[in-house]
């Protein structure tokens, strides 16, 4: 079945740092969303929906509200492990990727979860009603313009993003459950940056822009009028690259847990973080387990230079110190040369 | 509903480095009586992990078995009401051993759920009014576990505080009143770049840690392969970490016992208290909790005498917080406690220069805040403003380090306290002071009120107070009848922003080295609101018109860009530039009625063009000019909570015209001459001002 209602996902004109961070994030959920800077019209919002309808299915809990994973004993909700202590087993079922908006103006009971009003009214007893939090869970939460939430919101998504755990103690409320979900977040920085403990909180990021160069201008015009006229044929049109790439990334989410890495690119990422000077140490398990994704999208079970280096941007650019003027930049060149300059010293003093 | 959702936790022993953090935490869980820890440090430094970690290390203790607060089974001092009579009726209570518990406050918790409230499930099917326990019943003899603590909402921290210093909860709400036994520590982390907490709540932290990330790369390659290995398969990690857990269990379990026994000499407890005095330390807190600390780390180390060590690192984790001598960075005054350091060969002595010069550092940062810097307010002076401490921490690390440090933790408490100091202040600028109530349906649902405002309901709340009529009123097809008596409405905090509206003269007559000081003095104000993250908003005016030349953003970047772009040249516009900014500010209250904004004007005063007009003015036509100008002054006065600034760009020579000062008089603002102020009297200014 095929959501012709979707853009297809290969039929988008360039933007590659934003496809590969989206690619890398559907095949490893843990990697901690991405947060894609770019003006309006970049095709933000577009990809995110289209990346989502080539995925492939998801084993679901049948009926929880949590979309637990019945293979992840440790990780179920109170309810499901509830029901298994009962039934002694889980029926299962098989659900799309969804993609679940947060508005600008959603509340905190909204998206944290909060006393079912009807339930309260009819029953007389108290039941928690879930969330956004509760409804992206396993999915994809995208929130467009992330740097216009308000904060105590952006604060409550990034700490469940995180602990993949929605912990809610309100309006007579005590209950916690799993909430784990890849965040896309998209802002346009002239309207204002992100605190930098919570730019750091997204695992990766990237900064598009508009495309200047004019021939892909007009095949992106093209491709778009084509779609209008006539959704359905426009999508059976790229279904067949589309799915080569639900594929690659089914395989590669197979593959992910037997790529290996080693010791000396483990030092290689190490060392750039400490060259780069970045606060804590996020930034090191980032760009490893993108290392280790990118290879396992390359089909690969040994993560090489090639994929440490490609993560670095997407790992760090929103992670750079940078005095109050700057603006988030990075200096791939530059970069890079100061990394090989390191690893020849590295390299030097180890003969 | 009360089951809760718990995923694997990474291991405590398995965290790499951080020594000092995990010796806090450790110590919390072998003597409860050293009152919690605050973390301080990076994002991504593992604070979280570890206090998650020690929850599976915590011992077991012995309960009441039926009592939702967790009573001690033996000590009637620490029993709730029902379970003293029962004590006191010789009754046989019944006990259970059970883990110490460690209990989440969430940020957005509400204070329903903090103290507890009535149990409306209860009054619905019995109409009698009873009970339900909160957090605080929860965490009675446990432990509260609050992340990003410095984010908490005040009214809880209020609540916090009180509860922590009476150990008791205490409170008459919903036509309920209940009294329960809270005696529990607070653990806590938090990122100071965020901001910092109040001097008081800090106070509550009996250990206060502030750590940083490892910086060598074999560390972090381990760190890397750990938490990796975690992630892949949890279940197999904690396995193969499970003998390392126990080990540690165990070692907590003999440092309990061992506790009682261990001795601190007189002398070590007048060094202790000597080292107090040296900090100017409020109170005789930070004495008991030296000792207990001291004895405590003893303890760990299976030792039953207490060492000069255990003092030194008892003091570094205590004073940390609390030290405040004077908050003056005086240079001068380093060489003098350099030869009194060298002088005394005393190990212990050592350490308390080594810890005092940790007060030090911090105290520029606290005399600050108001609250706490009383007594040091004589010193206090504009070398507490960010530039210049951050020039102090750079200079005073060098000097400092090789000197006075030579025992214990030398190097690390340096940076680890000159990095302190730097965020107490970046914390302070981002301070508390842009926290009010809302009015409109935004912001953080905190309590509830059974005053009608904007029919903003809070159903919770409602039906607590509808729960116990419900016995007596007519049955609806609801379950609950409720009427109009019981509506109850949100209470909501928002932190809002503040507004500085720049409207910047660009004309000729500004010239160029009046324009680069006002850019200068722009610039300086611009760094500020960066560090507050308050928005800006820029205006410029000159030929014959005014711009927004930046709509009002939290993008200080843009701000800056737009500043270097401007142009100067041409006649004067004042009125233009004021009607701008009247317009905008219009504009912006309107969209965000809670936002707190302030005016900056910088001109010479010398306005020529008129508004509707558009045409030169020259000699006694002035006047009307300016008859145009106090107008809008008096509309713009007018608007909500607006304060304004006046910075005179006028050169004060022979026969300057004086009218900036009339502007700043019609427009009821500060008034100041850009000449007579250095950087650091302007940001005093607006500091001042902002409040």
């Amino acid at each position: 079945m095929r959501d012709w209602k979707v853009f297809p996902f290969s039929a988008i004109v360039g933007q590659d740092k934003m496809k590969l961070g989206l690619a890398l994030n559907a095949i490893n959920p843990k990697l901690g969303g991405i947060l894609i800077r770019g003006e309006k019209g970049t095709a933000k919002s577009t990809a995110v929906r289209a990346l989502a309808a080539l995925l492939p299915e998801i084993e679901v809990v049948k009926g929880c509200r949590f979309r637990c994973d019945p293979k992840l004993a440790s990780k179920l909700c109170p309810e499901c492990n509830a029901r298994l202590e009962k039934d002694g087993k889980l029926e299962t079922e098989n659900l799309k990727m969804r993609v679940v908006d947060l508005p600008i103006n959603a509340t905190e009971d909204r998206v944290v979860g909060t006393l079912d009003l009807e339930h309260a009214l009819k029953e007389g007893e108290k039941r928690f009603e879930p969330g956004v939090l509760a409804e992206a869970a396993r999915g994809i939460l995208y929130v467009d313009e992330v740097n216009l939430l308000d904060d105590h919101i952006v604060d409550v998504l990034l700490d469940s993003a995180a602990m993949g755990v929605n912990t809610v103690e309100r309006e007579g409320v005590s209950y916690s459950h799993p909430a784990e979900f890849i965040l896309v977040g998209t802002m346009n920085p002239e309207e204002g940056e992100l605190r930098p403990q919570l730019l750091d909180r997204f695992g990766l990021c990237v900064n598009i822009q508009t495309i200047r160069d004019q021939d892909q201008r007009v095949e992106i015009i093209r491709r778009w009028s084509e779609y209008e006229d006539n959704p359905e044929q426009f999508s059976q049109k790229w279904k067949e690259e589309d799915g080569k790439l639900g594929a690659r990334i089914e395989a590669a989410k197979k593959i992910l847990p037997q790529v290996e890495i080693s010791k000396e690119m483990l030092f290689r990422i190490a060392g750039i973080s400490i060259l780069l000077a970045v606060d804590g140490h996020r930034s090191d398990l980032v760009l490893m387990k993108a290392a280790k994704t990118r290879a396992a999208f390359m089909g690969r079970k040994e993560v090489l230079e090639e994929d440490v280096d490609a993560c670095i941007e997407p790992a760090f650019a929103h992670r750079m110190r940078r005095r109050p003027f700057e603006e988030i930049s990075f200096d791939s060149k530059k970069i890079g040369e100061m990394i090989a300059r390191q690893e020849s010293e590295r390299a030097g003093s180890r003969y | 509903m009360d089951r809760k959702y718990r995923p694997p936790v990474f291991p405590f022993s398995a965290l790499v480095g951080q020594d000092l953090l995990k010796i806090a935490l450790l110590l919390n869980a072998v003597n409860p009586k050293l009152a919690g820890v605050l973390i301080r440090g990076d994002k991504g430094t593992a604070k979280s992990t570890a206090v998650r970690g020690l929850a599976n290390l915590l011992p077991e203790i012995e309960e009441v078995s039926d009592c939702p607060f967790h009573c001690h089974p033996y000590n009637p001092s620490q029993m709730c009401e029902r379970c003293a009579q029962r004590f006191a009726s010789g009754e046989k209570i019944p006990t259970r051993t059970s883990r110490v518990r460690v209990v989440d406050l969430p940020l957005n918790a509400t204070e329903d759920r903090l103290v507890g409230s009535i149990d409306f499930e209860h009054a619905l099917k019995t109409g009698r009014k009873k009970f339900l326990p909160g957090i605080l019943a929860e965490a009675n003899r446990g432990i509260i576990y609050i992340d990003e603590v410095n984010l908490l909402e005040d009214h809880l921290v209020d609540i916090l505080l009180d509860t922590a210093a009476s150990g008791v909860n205490l409170a008459e709400r919903e036509g309920i009143s209940f009294c329960h036994p809270a005696e529990y520590i607070l653990i806590a982390t938090m990122n100071p770049e965020e901001g910092d907490i109040r001097p008081q709540f800090l106070d509550r932290f009996g250990l206060c840690v502030t750590i940083a990330g490892l910086n060598d790369p074999a560390s972090r390659v381990e760190i890397a392969l750990l938490r990796e290995e975690f992630d892949r398969n949890p279940e197999l990690f904690l396995n193969s970490w499970k003998p390392s857990e126990d080990k540690l269990r165990e070692r907590i379990i003999r440092a309990r016992e061992l506790l009682g026994r261990v001795g601190i000499s007189p002398a070590q407890l007048h060094q202790i208290s000597k080292i107090s005095l040296h900090h100017f330390v409020a109170g005789h807190r930070s004495d008991l909790l030296m000792e207990k600390a001291s004895r405590t780390i003893a303890a760990l180390e299976g030792r039953s005498q207490v060492m000069a060590r255990d003092m030194e690192l008892a003091a570094e984790l205590v004073l940390a917080h609390r030290a405040r001598n004077i908050a003056e960075p005086s240079l001068e005054k380093r060489p003098q406690e350099q030869s009194e350091g060298s002088a005394e060969k005393n190990p212990s002595e050592e350490g308390k220069n080594a810890a005092e010069e940790t007060g030090r550092e911090k105290s520029s940062g606290a005399g600050e805040q108001g609250e706490s810097g009383d007594q040091s307010s004589t010193e206090r002076s504009p070398q507490s403003y960010p530039g210049n401490a951050e020039d102090f921490s750079g200079k005073g690390q060098a000097p400092s380090q090789d000197q006075v440090f030579k025992i214990g933790h030398p190097l690390s408490v340096t940076t680890r306290d000159l990095r302190f100091a730097r965020d107490t202040l970046k914390r302070n600028q981002s301070g508390r002071r842009t926290r009010t109530r809302t009015s409109n349906r935004t912001g953080r649902y905190v309590r509830a009120t059974s005053q009608r405002l904007n029919n903003d309901l809070a159903l919770d709340a409602t039906l607590r107070a509808s729960a116990p009529y419900q016995k007596r009123r007519p049955k609806t097809h609801l379950a609950v009848n409720i009427q109009e008596p019981d509506i109850r409405e949100k209470i909501r905090m928002k932190k809002t922003s503040n507004l500085l509206l720049f409207v910047v003269d660009a004309s000729g007559s500004m010239g160029t080295k009046l324009m680069s000081e006002t850019k200068g003095a722009i610039f300086a104000l611009l760094l500020e609101a960066y560090q507050k993250r308050d928005r800006v908003g820029l205006i410029a005016f000159r030929g014959m018109k005014a711009e927004l030349l930046l709509p009002p953003t939290n993008s200080i970047e843009l701000a800056k860009k737009r500043l270097e772009e401007l142009p100067t040249g041409g006649k004067t516009p004042l009125g233009h530039g004021l009607l701008t900014a009247y317009q905008t500010l219009d504009r912006e209250l309107r969209r965000e009625p809670d936002l707190l904004p302030m005016l900056i004007v910088v001109t010479d005063g010398r306005a020529n063009v008129g508004l509707d007009r558009g045409k030169y003015y020259e000699g006694p036509q002035f006047g009307e000019i300016y008859q145009e100008i106090y107008e809008l002054c008096g509309l713009i006065k007018n608007k909500q909570k607006l304060r304004s600034l006046v910075i005179d760009a006028e050169e004060k020579r022979l026969g300057s015209f004086g009218r900036s000062k009339k502007l700043a008089q019609a427009l009821e603002a500060k008034y100041v001459i850009l000449e007579e102020l250095v950087k650091d009297e302007i940001l005093k200014t607006i500091e001042s001002e902002l409040g």
